[in-house]
């Protein structure tokens, strides 16, 4: 138990002891930064509108959504005409389950294809600063995922937190000088059985077609 | 030049006005988002966020407080939401770690104070190591943190009281170094 003039010692020494705690080694890198928040402000004032405003992004793809879920619900109705009045509010419900496992499988084998391609460079020495683009790009998309309907089942939800982290990881590589970093992703994913996990969330043959063919 | 004309100028976007109130802001911004982050390349980025979402968001600051504490209230949300996300990768780093047996909580395997005054700040719960950082190590008030975090002055001085509670604890063994 200590005592107050104890813990008053106790608070001096730690404020001296502690400012070497994650203390920046160089000065601020100011021109190194600036140049880097000038050049990331053009890129996104050079992105679409659309893309810098969340509510109309979110607004138009559920409104794209709905015209689908209607033609999709048309369509099965159409196709399955013994069927009860039931049938077209079941089809709207599996149309955004379409729609959502559509982008999910398009992105996780887009996904699949740059990690692999990606370990194969490193492993043949190269460290490229064109996977520090397209992991951005894939990055986006895992974020856009997460916050969708596509997140809701806990597995697939595992897999993008997985793939964020590995995606934010290599879109931070510097080229030519992260070989060590490069290869910690890659044991990592490794360790973590990214790949076979990834690999085997994406369905075998054409999405859109399996769940028609379910419904 | 005033403050409040640099923010006028830069509102009417002038770059030259962007880069002097930077340049009056970005060292004390990136010393925090290091000193949370404890990484270059993630303070780098953080405090490369922070001053994006200050400029885009400029027109919305009302001037209630000092441009510094919004500017550090910006930068605590970036640096938090984004260790959150690293935090994971971060555990696993850890766990290796502590598989290869390279950090032992004995001090007889780690001997080094400095080593183990990190580790016991790093274990602190988020809240608690936040405030004690910009309290105990970087010098911002309990007012600050108050506004930078979005919390009362009472809960960051509870944080504060608690996190150094917690460090006594946790480095209980070495006790002659501050009662001698």
């Amino acid at each position: 138990m200590m005592h107050d003039n104890d813990e008053t010692k106790f608070d001096q020494w730690l404020q001296d002891a502690a400012k070497t705690y994650n203390a920046p080694p160089r000065p601020t890198p100011r021109d190194e930064m600036w140049a880097r928040i000038e050049a990331e402000r053009a890129r996104r004032a050079a992105r679409p509108v659309l893309a810098l405003r969340p509510w109309l992004r979110w607004g138009l793809a559920a409104a794209a959504l709905l015209v689908l879920g209607i033609g999709i619900g048309r369509w099965t109705a159409h196709h399955q005409t013994d069927a009860g009045g039931g049938t077209v509010a079941a089809a709207d419900t599996a149309g955004n389950g379409v729609v959502y496992q559509v982008a999910a499988t398009q992105y996780l084998s887009r996904t699949e294809t740059f990690l692999t391609g990606f370990r194969a460079d490193l492993r043949a020495g190269r460290v490229d600063t064109r996977f520090n683009g397209q992991a951005r790009d894939l990055l986006t998309t895992t974020r856009l995922l997460l916050d969708s309907p596509a997140a809701d089942d806990p597995r697939m939800r595992a897999l993008l937190e997985e793939l964020e982290l590995v995606l934010a990881q290599i879109s931070q590589l510097e080229a030519g000088r992260d070989k060590r970093n490069a290869d910690l992703i890659t044991q990592d994913m490794d360790q973590h059985s990214v790949l076979p996990k990834l690999r085997s969330a994406i369905p075998a043959g054409p999405v859109p077609l399996r769940t028609q063919g379910a419904t | 030049m005033d403050e409040q004309d640099l923010i006028n100028r830069v509102r009417a976007g002038d770059g030259i006005a962007e880069r002097a109130l930077y340049d009056a802001h970005v060292d004390r911004v990136y010393r925090l988002a290091y000193r949370l982050a404890g990484d270059d390349a993630l303070a780098q980025d953080f405090t490369q966020e922070t001053f994006i979402r200050a400029f885009a968001k400029l027109d919305t600051f009302r001037g209630d407080s000092a441009l510094s504490t919004w500017l550090h209230a910006i930068t605590t949300t970036v640096v938090l939401n984004g260790l959150r996300k690293v935090k994971r990768f971060h555990k696993r780093e850890a766990d290796l770690e502590a598989a290869d047996g390279v950090s032992g909580g004995r001090r007889e395997a780690e001997p080094d104070l400095k080593a183990r005054l990190r580790q016991a700040i790093d274990a602190l719960p988020h809240g608690y190591r936040t405030v004690f950082v910009m309290h105990d190590i970087e010098g911002f008030t309990h007012e600050e943190i108050g506004v930078a975090l979005g919390v009362e002055t009472g809960t960051s001085k509870a944080q504060l009281s608690r996190a150094r509670a917690k460090l006594r604890e946790s480095l209980a063994d070495f006790a002659g170094e501050w009662v001698s």
